[in-house]
């Protein structure tokens, strides 16, 4: 149950020192429509809006401000345990393929680069943005199958009918894991095929291309 | 006669209770307007706020006053809406069965749902221009208030509680609502007063309840009516709410700073137990 109200001498100096240091996160930072400095000394960056020629935080959290060489510094105010992110447009998704269609398939967003969501968000694949060649003879039912793991991009945002309109017509973009239909985890023999080691049979995927950094040789 | 046993019946003799509880009221009430000092109408009453107490939703605040009204808050992050545009902000309001007192009047009448639903509007009206809403497109903010206690200037304190719970929650904000009641005694050349108690407010001619940006200098919110008098009056009452919010919000910024402190100790502790374990 909360106690009756006994500020501490430690938090007052803390708060009364957390202007703006460079290079640094001092906790009891900023909270939300404090004013930390003017636009002409620094750029804003994120958790922060700009008013009347002044940078205001946005968020309760800790301040960061990075030095760039020849730029302003950008300001920004992180709040470092949780991050309320939302699929952007142009984002790179990571997401779960839960139903296939022949005209799209449906998708779960889980991860958003590489922070996880809290809450999934639907999104679509159209069969027209699968692939990037020959756009109109693809079939769903080849690319993806339900529970495949995707890399995709975000499109739009969508309308009121639709969801997050989703494309992995690009080299890296596709099925990254899958399963065969023995249950077991596939390996890729090439953009379009996968191989199950148990039974060697080959399913039919559209298979994202491994990143040099990530290959093993 | 056979037995009647769809009913109660209860003994023959015996006497309604509220009875007694009208005395009672009536006696607390007369000794308050004849023998007590006129208080003074700018004080403010001690405020308590602690930020980040419940673990099942993401942002809460518990905010409490001297006259005895606590509201508990609790709010949730971006979800996932089926509209398009930007985002939008659901407010609810709740009365706990045990925050007025004496006897309700009818238990879940349709009078209390639309007190409820008439509080939550304007829990809206005042925190949707703090939320920055352009940055959730198609999410859904839910910020939900619970009123434990009534003790006069309640949708006030909600107004703080919500704000402090959204901001708690990591939501972006542009700044914290503050909220303030006014209300003016029925007596004929009275004077506006600051956050009125639980009777003041029931036997009070007008009242007022703002909601302000204190750092944008921005009122978000102004609610209530009455015969308050001349325009002046409700003039100079909108002044002395307004230095009423400006007040209070830095006991809100305080409790925001100090739940952020505790929520980077019990990480680091976090961190520190899960590194000693896995070494």
């Amino acid at each position: 149950m909360p106690g009756p109200r006994r500020p501490t001498g430690s938090a007052r100096a803390r708060y009364a020192g957390s202007t703006v240091c460079s290079g640094l996160q001092l906790p009891a930072g900023p909270t939300p429509g404090e004013r930390l400095c003017s636009t002409e000394e620094a750029t804003a960056g994120s958790g922060t809006y700009t008013r009347h020629g002044f940078i205001f935080s946005s968020l309760a959290g800790c301040l960061e401000k990075k030095t760039e060489d020849n730029e302003l510094p950008v300001v920004s105010v992180v709040r470092d345990s949780e991050s309320q992110l939302l699929p952007n447009v142009g984002a790179v998704v990571t997401c779960k393929v839960c139903s296939i269609n022949s005209r799209f398939a449906k998708v779960h967003i889980l991860y958003v680069g590489s922070t996880p969501l809290k809450s999934t968000f639907r999104g679509t694949i159209r069969r027209e943005d699968i692939r990037a060649t020959e756009r109109d003879k693809v079939e769903v039912y080849k690319s993806f199958r339900p529970s495949d793991i995707v890399l995709a991009k975000v499109i739009s945002l969508g309308d009121a009918q639709s969801n997050y309109l989703l494309s992995t017509a690009e080299n890296e973009l596709g099925v990254v894991v899958a399963r065969s239909e023995a249950g077991v985890p596939m390996v890729p023999i090439s953009w379009c095929e996968m191989q199950c080691p148990r039974t060697h049979t080959k399913e039919f995927r559209k298979v994202a291309r491994v990143q040099p950094q990530f290959l093993q040789t | 006669m056979p037995l009647d046993h769809r009913r109660l019946r209860g003994p023959e003799e015996s006497q309604p209770p509220a009875l007694w509880a009208g005395t009672a009221a009536e006696d607390e009430e007369d000794e308050e307007g004849a023998g007590a000092v006129p208080r003074d109408p700018c004080a403010l009453r001690p405020l308590f706020a602690r930020a980040g107490l419940l673990s099942q939703a993401q942002g809460s605040a518990y905010v409490e006053l001297g006259s005895g009204t606590k509201v508990l808050c609790a709010a949730w992050g971006p979800r996932e809406a089926a509209e398009p545009g930007p985002g939008r902000l659901l407010c609810e309001f709740r009365r706990a069965p045990f925050a007025g007192r004496g006897a309700r009047g009818r238990p879940g009448a349709a009078a209390e749902r639309e007190a409820e639903r008439e509080a939550a509007a304007a829990l809206r009206e005042a925190l949707e221009p703090a939320v920055r809403l352009g940055r959730y497109p198609r999410a859904r903010l839910a910020v939900s208030a619970l009123l434990l206690q009534d003790g006069g200037s309640a949708l006030a304190a909600a107004v703080s509680a919500a704000a402090l719970a959204l901001a708690d929650a990591g939501v972006e904000m542009y700044d914290l609502a503050v909220g303030c009641a006014l209300c003016r005694p029925p007596a004929p050349a009275a004077s506006w007063m600051l956050q009125p108690a639980e009777p003041e407010e029931r036997r009070a001619a007008a009242r007022l309840t703002l909601a302000l940006l204190p750092a944008l200098n921005q009122v978000s919110a102004v609610l209530g009516g009455g015969r308050g008098g001349p325009p002046e009056d409700w003039a100079q009452a909108l002044r002395l709410g307004l230095d009423g919010c400006h007040r209070q919000y830095p006991v809100l910024r305080q409790s925001l700073l100090r739940a952020a402190q505790r929520r980077d100790a019990a990480a680091a502790a976090g961190a520190a137990a899960a590194a000693a374990t896995s070494a």
